[in-house]
């Protein structure tokens, strides 16, 4: 049993920090720092990955011929655990780490030489399109009908919380290409063009003031067959794989570790309720030490299941449990943020921070005016958009289910 | 990175489970623990002859094999699954450590009892006015040639009862002191008892009772500080393996007991409620692990791991015993299954070693 890492994964991780250190610039480490939630703003995550493109980082997990680095899993996690202690703004997930599996796994040879490069250079960018305003926990519910129409399927229906639909140029969606007894069967995955005809864009305006999720509307949208992924029907072979393809690698206790010491550093310069610093209140700092515990706890659990995985075993019911924890943890940190952030986290001043999209009707002052401090600013939106933490991805009821089934055989 | 055993920390671990499955009984082990002695001498001896897990962690001067913190976190967590109450913790960890520290012939000749199961030593921190802190003695010693002689009180001095030597804390001109004291109950003025969780422990009252420094004068602070961390890391260990065995009952209870026509643990509340059991558990080993791999670092880093570990199990003790109790209904508050047993030892080691409260405090003091 040994926790620290072996000289070679030393020098690979020194490696990174000094790359880290040289190509982020104030700019992108302001816009990782100053997240609303776990979306970067759209211009600073596209200029984040053309940097690391440049050095061949973009996309890590992927085949070293389809421009993926040679690493083990343990540099993975070291590349994805620096990667936030420095702050660096978060890439977008939906193509370099979602689809382009499926593309790798399924797609034709064309599909491939178009999409991968492209998506390697930012020049197409993704948008998924799963749930269905009927069709939420329950995805294989999904209905958005998709009828054969010789060369093309046509598409008429409507997807929701599609994240950056508008900055988004393709979509990668599941659609019903026929009804049978069994809903799982009769999907379809498809590649949509955003430019088709047919296609319109509702923003949904969040709580934060944020347009980041929106309604996609389809009214007999065109799709050529030859941007079927996989065969007709058996769509949900594809998305299946996506969602196991989302294990392994990753590493969310250093940004929350992030999280905990920029709230501490907060709380060392704000006044308690009762006189001294909010740092030294029992209330507060017990409920700080809890978090930073159970950061610390997680970080050994990740470890744990990445062992596993570098062994050459199976993540199992890891990769759920990891979810569940990560989330609700995020969730508590956003509160003691709140708490932090004292009466000037009631203020609304987006423009304080970096929104991973527009916000709604919100005038700046003119001066730029700012009431506090950036994270204080920053508390409330975070808080805000964090409740999606549990609903995404399989809500954490969802993830419940799934491990009572998987790991005690309920 | 490396979580995996070694060879022979599994075959120590397998070994153990064996000794343990064929030949401690839970119901025998009670018996024991109310009526009798308070404890079963012949797997006692069953540990160190048969076993060698006396010296497992113990040097090879005094005749152990040189094993460090993981070979006791695979001990400790064995003994919880299987609800031990013999006092390994106490003797071999808690009081080998102070012993080893404090070095010496004497010391290392005690310690080569422990090893060969002929001796079983208790410490005696706790005073009536120190609360929780080992720091805080009021005991005295005064030098009377080459002896000491001690006075002060001891209070839930753990498995002294059981002992034949007796640690005791008590302060000198130059400072905190430690000193070795025969478990001589016509010397001593002892009351004996059972604890809640079915361990024997002592309140004492030492009037002038002769005692032998150990280690140097004034300087058992850091070394007691180190006893108690280890102490803790061990009894995180061993809780581990009490709530795997919790989970796994409860597990098996909810799928048998039949309710409105099925299994109660068909219903989602509680498949939930066990899934939770389950995060909280695995949450706790890997707590366990921050703590045995730090343990050997700097005073700083090792309390820093050990008050998360301590905090982290004290609120999965807490929360999977007491789910356990739940899901068992009526029958998970009697004697008549394992689950009350293990719950008693699940509730008494939140307060051994430091509360919850006090590790998250302390981790909270440390990282500010």
């Amino acid at each position: 049993m040994d926790l620290a890492w072996s000289a070679t994964d030393s020098a690979f991780r020194d490696e990174v920090r000094a790359f880290l250190a040289e190509k982020l610039t104030p700019g992108l480490r302001r816009a990782g720092r100053l997240m609303t939630s776990v979306y970067a703003d759209h211009e600073a995550s596209m200029e984040w990955q053309r940097i690391l493109h440049e050095r061949g980082w973009a996309a890590p997990a992927w085949p070293v011929e389809y421009g993926g680095c040679d690493w083990s899993l343990t540099q993975h996690y070291i590349f994805s655990r620096e990667s936030q202690l420095a702050g660096a703004p978060s890439l977008s997930p939906m193509g370099i780490r979602m689809v382009a599996h499926a593309i790798i796994k399924f797609g034709t040879d064309a599909q491939k030489e178009y999409f991968l490069p492209r998506i390697l250079t930012g020049e197409v960018f993704f948008c998924q399109g799963y749930s269905e305003p009927e069709a939420g926990s329950d995805l294989a519910a999904l209905s958005m009908a998709a009828i054969d129409d010789g060369d093309d399927l046509v598409c008429t229906g409507s997807k929701i919380w599609t994240t950056h639909a508008r900055e988004a140029n393709w979509m990668f969606a599941l659609v019903r290409t026929s009804k049978t007894q069994k809903k799982q069967q009769g999907i379809t995955f498809v590649l949509i063009d955003m430019t088709s005809p047919g296609l319109q864009i509702r923003p949904l305006v969040m709580t934060s003031g944020e347009e980041i999720q929106n309604q996609v509307f389809f009214d007999e949208v065109r799709v050529p067959k030859s941007n079927v992924l996989g065969q007709i029907d058996d769509g949900w072979t594809v998305a299946k794989y996506l969602l196991e393809f989302e294990r392994g690698g990753g590493a969310a206790s250093p940004a929350l570790q992030v999280m905990a010491e920029e709230i501490a550093t907060a709380a060392a310069n704000q006044p308690a309720p009762g006189g001294g610093r909010l740092l030294d209140d029992a209330a507060f700092a017990r409920k700080l030490a809890d978090a930073r515990i159970r950061t610390e706890v997680l970080e050994i659990l990740e470890y744990r299941v990445l062992a596993a995985l570098a062994g050459g075993g199976h993540p199992g019911p890891g990769a759920s449990m990891l979810k569940v924890l990560a989330t609700e943890l995020s969730q508590s940190l956003t509160e003691l943020a709140m708490e932090a952030a004292g009466p000037r986290g009631r203020v609304y001043q987006p423009h304080a921070t970096c929104p991973g999209g527009p916000v709604s009707e919100f005038e700046p002052p003119p001066d730029g005016y700012v009431s506090g401090e950036a994270w204080q600013a920053v508390a409330p939106l975070r808080y805000f958009n964090d409740r999606a933490g549990s609903i995404y991805a399989g809500s954490n009821e969802i993830q419940r289910n799934i491990l009572a089934k998987a790991a005690l055989g309920l | 990175m490396d979580f995996n055993l070694s060879k022979e920390q599994e075959l120590l671990r397998d070994g153990l489970a064996k000794f343990l499955s064929t030949r401690y009984d839970l119901e025998k082990s009670r018996a024991a623990a109310k009526t009798g002695t308070g404890w079963q001498p012949d797997i006692w001896r069953g540990f160190a002859d048969e076993l060698g897990i006396l010296g497992a962690a113990l040097p090879e001067e005094v005749g152990g094999i040189g094993g460090g913190p993981a070979e006791v976190m695979v001990i400790a967590e064995a003994l919880g699954h299987a609800l031990v109450v013999e006092p390994y913790v106490d003797t071999v960890v808690v009081a080998g450590g102070l012993l080893r520290r404090a070095g010496g012939t004497l010391a290392n000749e005690l310690l080569e009892k422990i090893v060969a199961g002929t001796a079983v030593v208790a410490l005696a921190a706790t005073e009536p006015g120190s609360g929780d802190d080992w720091q805080a003695v009021s005991t005295v010693a005064v030098r009377a040639g080459d002896e000491w002689l001690l006075r002060g009180s001891k209070v839930v001095a753990m498995s002294a009862p059981v002992a034949t030597h007796l640690l005791v804390t008590a302060r000198t001109p130059q400072g905190l002191s430690l000193f070795l004291v025969d478990a001589d109950w016509s010397a001593i003025d002892g009351h004996h008892y059972r604890t809640v969780d079915d361990r024997r422990a002592s309140d004492l009252v030492l009037d002038g009772v002769r005692g032998v420094l150990l280690g140097e004068e004034g300087q058992a602070s850091p070394s007691l500080a180190q006893a108690r961390d280890e102490g803790a890391a061990a009894i995180c260990a061993e809780a581990v393996g009490c709530m795997r065995k919790v989970l796994a009952d409860t597990v098996e209870y909810c799928k048998q007991r039949q309710q409105f026509g099925q299994p109660i643990g068909s219903f989602q509340v509680l498949q939930h409620r066990m899934v939770d059991m389950y995060m909280e558990v695995e949450q706790a080993v890997a707590a366990v692990y921050l703590a045995v791999l730090n343990l050997e670092a700097s005073p700083d880093v090792r309390a820093r791991a050990v008050s998360a570990a301590k905090a982290t199990i004290g609120r999965a003790a807490r929360f999977v015993g007491q789910q356990a109790v739940q899901l068992h209904g009526g029958m998970g508050m009697t004697e008549e299954l394992a689950i009350g047993h293990y719950f008693k030892r699940l509730t008494a080691l939140q307060y051994e070693f430091g509360s919850t409260d006090y590790h998250v405090a302390r981790y909270a003091s440390l990282t500010k």
